[in-house]
């Protein structure tokens, strides 16, 4: 796969970048942001965002930190409130409801689960319940929640802990288990309940580098697989090579978006030049090497 | 002065059944307060805004005023609106109330201690507070939470020496009162001290075991 | 239900014997302090038998119920043909004896976060073992455990109440007096516990906001 974002090597044809082979099947947006604003007491966190996922869309978040973009995924998961503008999962509000007056009153708690039943979460810490294998952590839901029998529920919790690669460490507890592969549980633990969206928020950022890889794996092959995916990330790398959309939020809008090429190479924007100038000074020793694929 | 312990051996079915009722005060008393507390704890965290401020006002009145003082007031100053106990009675709910704002400081500093994060990833996986609370919180903060327990359980079983006040037949009361009759001080209070020393001693090793075995489950 | 005339003619009583509940309570407390710095440098110091007396003395007077103490302290001068102690010495030494042991653990985990580093400098500068002690170590302490120290003079304030039992007219006894005169039970305790309140949730307050600007200052 392409990779390219040293602007000092040769940049690969833009036809790789936009080759990639998943874009939006459907008409209809699966989540749909319209002027989506919150703020905190005086500072606006997030201001007018307007963006559409739609099926199998993987869309990617960057900016620098502070820019908003983790809060934004929350409020996809209404984990943040926001205050101004709709949030709209396969045509449901998110976490508001509109009563008789047009004022609108928070979603009981039925309304906003069903409305998140289509969501996965993978969060940066984690998240995983430690007391709990991890095979109970990803059976917990299928149980409580869902209702399946413990036999069934564990089962399917072994599918999916094999999909991640660690269908091996299935009876040990989180503290057991590196970094990466608590988040690769954590991953499982959301798969388990086959949402049609999943939500990461910055997953690899508390891992070691080392650790990195293992987990952007699972991530691309879920995006191979035809998930729909909104990404928050740091990793320029894993979003040039898996992203449909790459959304650039600074200081709480969205600056500018477009497909990988568009947002890394081509974007005249000047801060997102400097943002991902840098990101390549920071990264600079690495200096991935380009290669060509078909 | 004399050293006569034949003066426990004559009373010793007295004795062993002053010890039981200590035991049963105790006990009661405690796992009644354990309740409550959760419950004082469960409802601070879920309850409005008017609830948690009127509990806030309980736990604050409660914790201010002398166990002994609220001994009183429930066993004498009770039936003048009706309340009427039997000592052992009044002894086992003073001891539950009064320990019930402290087990829900316990409580409710133990349910802090638990990342939000964890609670975050199972709401969005569609669980219920009360299924987090139960699944979640209780069984790791049970774990932080546990050298605060027993602590307050030796507390406790000090505090049911003062029900002697009130006249509840426990090991107190009953060996002061051999002491008295018979003028034996030495013998019958060094048994009590004794007696004490050992529950304490006793609580006290079985929490730390028990704190190592539920503290390895985390760390294995 | 609630006697006004009664609880006015009260209020007086209540208040001397205020005074002799505050008396004892302060007065063990400080007696306390002093009791608990020397068991918690028993107990920190390098002899094993001086570590053993420390511990000893924390485990018996933390183990047994303070009201037995005071029993045993009141009833066993008698024993030995001695006169009973006069009720407030009795109450005084049971207070500052029990509180003791509490207050040097508290100050036991004060003395054990000061830095090895400290001692060894002023060791250096030729400052005797006590002066050390004294001038370096428990200043910062009391410093660092003030918030424990505070919580501690409030239960020891409410285990004064059981002083009443030894004959001292404290609140508590005064109020069991007032109340077995005139059988206003519920109203005469109410008060009292009132009365604690008034005093114990103040400085319980005062204890959360050190501990407050404790952690602020650390951070």
């Amino acid at each position: 796969m392409p990779l390219s974002l040293s602007p000092s090597t040769s940049p690969p044809a833009a036809s790789n970048l936009e080759a990639t082979p998943k874009g939006p099947d459907k008409a209809s947006p699966i989540i749909h942001l319209s002027a989506v604003g919150k703020r905190f007491g005086n500072h606006q966190v997030l201001a007018d965002i307007n963006l559409s996922v739609h099926h199998s869309e993987v869309v990617c978040l960057i900016g620098p930190s502070g820019s908003g973009k983790s809060t934004l995924l929350r409020s996809m998961a209404f984990l943040e409130e926001y205050d101004e503008g709709e949030i709209h999962i396969e045509g449901r509000l998110l976490g508001w409801e509109i009563d008789d007056r047009g004022r609108r009153k928070h979603a009981g708690r039925t309304r906003l689960n069903q409305a998140r039943r289509n969501l996965g979460i993978v969060f940066q810490q984690f998240n995983l319940w430690p007391h709990m294998t991890a095979l109970g952590n990803v059976t917990e839901a299928l149980v409580r929640v869902r209702g399946i029998k413990r036999n069934e529920a564990e089962k399917r919790a072994m599918e999916v802990l094999d999909k991640v690669g660690l269908a091996e460490k299935a009876k040990e507890y989180p503290a057991r288990l590196s970094g990466g592969q608590q988040q690769r549980v954590a991953i499982a633990r959301a798969l388990a309940m086959e949402p049609k969206i999943m939500l990461f928020d910055e997953p690899t950022s508390a891992l070691d580098p080392e650790l990195v890889g293992e987990v952007l794996a699972v991530m691309k092959q879920l995006a191979l697989e035809g998930m729909t995916m909104v990404v928050v990330t740091h990793e320029m790398g894993f979003a040039a090579q898996v992203a449909d959309t790459v959304v650039f939020l600074d200081q709480g809008s969205i600056v500018t978006r477009g497909t990988p090429s568009e947002v890394f190479r081509d974007t005249q924007h000047p801060r997102l030049r400097q943002f991902l100038q840098n990101y390549l000074d920071r990264n600079a020793f690495w200096h991935t090497t380009t290669e060509q694929e078909n | 002065m004399t050293f006569d312990l034949s003066i426990i051996t004559a009373n010793a079915d007295a004795i062993w059944n002053a010890f039981l009722v200590t035991i049963y005060t105790w006990l009661a008393g405690s796992v009644l307060g354990l309740i409550a507390g959760l419950l004082i704890a469960a409802l601070m965290l879920f309850g409005g805004r008017p609830l948690q401020r009127l509990l806030r006002v309980f736990i604050e009145l409660v914790r201010g005023t002398p166990f002994l003082v609220i001994l009183f007031l429930v066993y004498y100053g009770g039936p003048s609106f009706g309340l009427r106990l039997g000592a052992i009675t009044a002894g086992v709910v003073c001891i539950a109330g009064y320990s019930s704002v402290y087990f829900a400081e316990i409580f409710r500093s133990g349910f802090a201690a638990v990342p939000r994060g964890q609670l975050e990833a199972g709401e969005c996986l569609g669980l219920g507070r009360l299924q987090l609370m139960w699944r979640v919180q209780l069984p790791q903060m049970l774990v932080l939470i546990l050298p605060s327990i027993i602590n307050m359980l030796t507390i406790l079983c000090k505090e049911t020496a003062v029900l002697s006040i009130i006249t509840v037949p426990e090991l107190t009361a009953v060996l002061t009162g051999i002491g008295t009759r018979t003028f034996t001080f030495i013998e019958t209070l060094l048994v009590l001290c004794i007696a004490y020393l050992l529950l304490i001693e006793i609580t006290s090793r079985a929490g730390r075991w028990l704190e190592r075995r539920v503290g390895t489950y985390l760390q294995r | 239900m609630f006697d006004w005339p009664t609880f006015l003619f009260s209020l007086p009583l209540l208040g001397k014997a205020l005074l002799i509940t505050l008396q004892t309570s302060l007065l063990g407390n400080a007696i306390g302090f002093v009791i608990g710095t020397l068991i918690a440098s028993m107990q920190l110091a390098k002899m094993p038998l001086l570590r053993r007396l420390g511990g000893s003395y924390i485990f018996i007077f933390r183990g047994v119920p303070l009201l037995v103490q005071l029993l045993v302290i009141y009833y066993l001068a008698p024993m030995f043909g001695l006169p009973n102690l006069p009720p407030m010495v009795a109450a005084i030494m049971a207070l500052s004896l029990c509180s003791g042991a509490y207050i040097a653990e508290i100050l036991r985990g004060g003395l054990l976060a000061i830095p090895s580093g400290q001692r060894e400098a002023a060791h250096l500068l030729g400052m005797s073992r006590p002066a050390i002690l004294l001038r370096v170590e428990l200043p910062q302490a009391v410093q660092s455990t003030l918030p424990s120290l505070v919580n501690e003079l409030v239960l020891l304030i409410k285990s004064s109440a059981l002083v009443s039992v030894v004959g001292l007219a404290d609140l508590t006894r005064v109020a069991q007096n007032l109340a077995s005169s005139d059988y206003l039970f519920f109203q005469h305790y109410l008060v009292l516990a009132g009365i604690y309140c008034l005093i114990n949730i103040p400085l319980t307050m005062f204890g959360r906001r050190l501990e407050r600007h404790l952690e602020r200052s650390l951070a």
